[in-house]
Formats: structure tokens, sequence, C-alpha cells
């Protein structure tokens, strides 16, 4: 890193790094290294799939709602066929997979869940956390949790409140649970103050958090809750019922 | 929502969360990132790992399915709040991938810790 002090190199300094190597990072390089040398995946397999994540984000499915908010016809499209209606935001559910090909853990279906004022929908995938990541992007951490999964399913009200979201009694709440082959965004109600706003002013305004249903879009809040992952007070087993 | 008792295969699902020595190590000696980022004042809120775990998920899940996305989770669920309750994510999904790699018999102990040490060799080198 340059030191110069006669000029002010405040502009171009380089970003702080890490400058030590952790356990963790060691660690992740030796399974990887293993499971390449045992046959599990090859370097190419994995790189493809890094590759492919680190093109993901959920400003395509910001798109879509922003879309949807704008044109009737298009919103009709959304809710009848998610899969259409994503191409037009540059998401092919069929070929975009680095397989191209089914396999067993495969997604294809999108489903677009529309709110109305009386009917608020709300994502999770109870089994496991099943995410549309193709449109998304990578999953939050809360998301992942078997305190969010188990408790959303039977107390949603009170978990939506912990988001922030309170919904007066008169709106339903509609859970929604993904599974392996279909996976869900929702589409929200078009919040007032929006009148005559681009597409790209609304879809600054759908977070990833209104498309999984934990908040609705508001102008001026284009960020997602911070939200500190708390553990189950009394953790269900795995054992169902 | 799939339930263990309609599902013979999810039934028989045997969940080992006995502790593996080597990673109980990992986990009590290893700098999190999120103690590493505030001590070099790195805002980055993932570690540079973080995709690569994920890709390795996923690489698993997919040709072979050497270990299918369902029950890595589950096992992860275990583990997150037993074993591994006290880690940050996603350092507590790189130990619960490699448990179950171990505890799948993909590879063993003794071969991640030697090539542990030849991994950190090459990368402080």
């Amino acid at each position: 890193m340059s030191k110069d002090k006669d000029h002010d190199h405040g502009a171009h300094k380089a970003a702080p790094m890490v400058e030590e190597v952790s356990m963790f990072e060691i660690l992740e390089t030796a399974v990887r290294e293993l499971a390449i040398e045992k046959g599990l995946f090859s370097a190419d397999d994995h790189r493809r799939w890094v590759e492919y994540v680190h093109t993901l984000g959920p400003l395509p499915a910001a798109r879509l709602v922003a879309k949807a908010w704008l044109d009737p016809e298009y919103k009709k499209l959304a809710i009848e066929d998610g899969v259409k209606a994503s191409l037009e935001v540059g998401v092919d559910w069929i070929n975009d997979m680095p397989t191209h090909f089914g396999t067993p853990s495969d997604y294809c279906n999108l489903r677009v869940m529309a709110d109305t004022p009386t009917l608020k929908h709300v994502v999770v995938c109870t089994l496991c956390s099943c995410y549309p990541r193709p449109i998304l992007g990578q999953s939050p951490e809360w998301y992942r949790t078997p305190n969010y999964r188990r408790r959303l399913v039977r107390w949603p009200r009170q978990v939506l409140a912990e988001f922030g979201l309170i919904l007066p009694p008169e709106v339903n709440v509609r859970v929604v649970d993904s599974n392996q082959k279909t996976r869900y965004i929702v589409l929200p109600v078009r919040p007032e103050g929006t009148e005559g706003w681009t597409e790209d002013q609304l879809a600054e305004i759908v977070t990833r958090d209104c498309l999984i249903g934990v908040a609705m879009p508001k102008p001026g809040t284009t960020s997602n809750v911070k939200l500190p992952v708390r553990k189950a007070v009394n953790p269900v087993e795995h054992g169902h019922h | 929502m799939v339930n263990s008792d309609d599902d013979p295969d999810l039934q028989k699902l045997q969940l080992d969360t006995s502790p593996i020595p080597l990673l109980q190590k990992i986990k009590t000696e290893g700098r999190v990132w999120g103690d590493l980022a505030q001590q070099y004042g790195v805002t980055n809120p993932d570690p540079p790992w973080k995709a690569n775990v994920e890709g390795i998920c996923d690489a698993l899940a997919e040709e072979n399915c050497a270990l299918p996305a369902l029950e890595r989770r589950w096992e992860e669920d275990e583990l997150s709040e037993t074993l591994f309750s006290d880690m940050p994510f996603p350092e507590r999904q790189l130990l619960s991938l490699a448990h179950s790699m171990i505890k799948r018999g993909l590879f063993n102990e003794e071969e991640l810790q030697s090539r542990m040490k030849v991994v950190e060799h090459r990368l402080n080198a």
C-alpha cells in the first residue's frame, strides 16, 4: 500500500484487507480439494456454481414486481406463468442453471403470489430453506433458521411483527411453503406515494424482504431489516407431528 | 409440508451429531470472520470463502448426489442447535458441511487434518 506523504492519495487508498489466514479459510480449501480428489465433483463444476451464484441477486425479482405494477397485462402473466414472466427480467428458470438439465435438486417452477389489500403472502421453506435463488439471489441467514421456518407456519402474525410488520385483523395471511420443485416470490401491493414513478424507482423500494413477504414496500425504504438471529426458546425436534 | 411419518426414507435418516475432534479444535481456536473483519477494518459482511462453501454444497447435491441438499440441511440444523450453536454463520455452515462429509465417509478426519496442514503451509508461504 502506498504511503506517499506528499500527495493526497485518500481517494486511491487500497481497501483494508484481512492480513491473516484463518483456520476456516484453510478448512474450506482443504474440504474442496479433498472433494475434488475423491471425484465428488470437478474443479470445473465447482467453478461454474460459484460463478453462477455470483451472478445472482434480488434485482430481477424487484424488476418483475415493478413491471407488474406498471403493466396490468404483465402482472396477469406473472401470476399465471411466473417462469415466462421471469424471462422478461432476464431469468430463464429452465436453461440458466449451470447444469442446463434436470437434477435431483432441480427447481424450475416459480410462482408469483400477488398480495391484495386484504391478503398478505409470506414465503418459507419449512423443510430446509429452499429459496428462489435464480431471481432473488442468496437467502438471508434468518430465512434458513429453524426459528423462522418452524414458527412462521404456526404463528405468522407474531413472526411478521418481529420484522416490524404489524397487519390489521382484516388482512388475511397466507404462508406459502416452498419445496424442491416450486419456489415463490411475493408481488406486494403497490404503495401510495409512488404515482408517476419509473420502473427503476419502483424496483428500488422492492427489497428482498418485500419479495419474501416479511416487509411491505414504502417510498424511501430501500434496504432490508437488520435482524438478529434468535435461537428458538423451545426448539421443536425433527420428529415433526 | 413433508412429515417424516409419511416418508420412510426420512425416518431412516440417522443424524450423527457426535463431535469430531478436529472440527471441535477449529471451532475453539479458529478466528471467525466477524472478529477478523473488525480487527482489520474490513466492511465486507461475508468472508471470501463463503461463496466457495455454497458452491461445494451445490456441487455435492448435483452430479453424483454425494450429499443431498435436504440431508445436509437437516444435519446443519441439528448441529446449529448443538455442537456449533455458538458459532456464527457461515462458519457454522462450513463446520456442519465438513461434519456431514466426514460422517458419510466422503473423506476421514485424518485426511482432512493432513490436507489442512498442506494448505496452511501453502497459504502462509
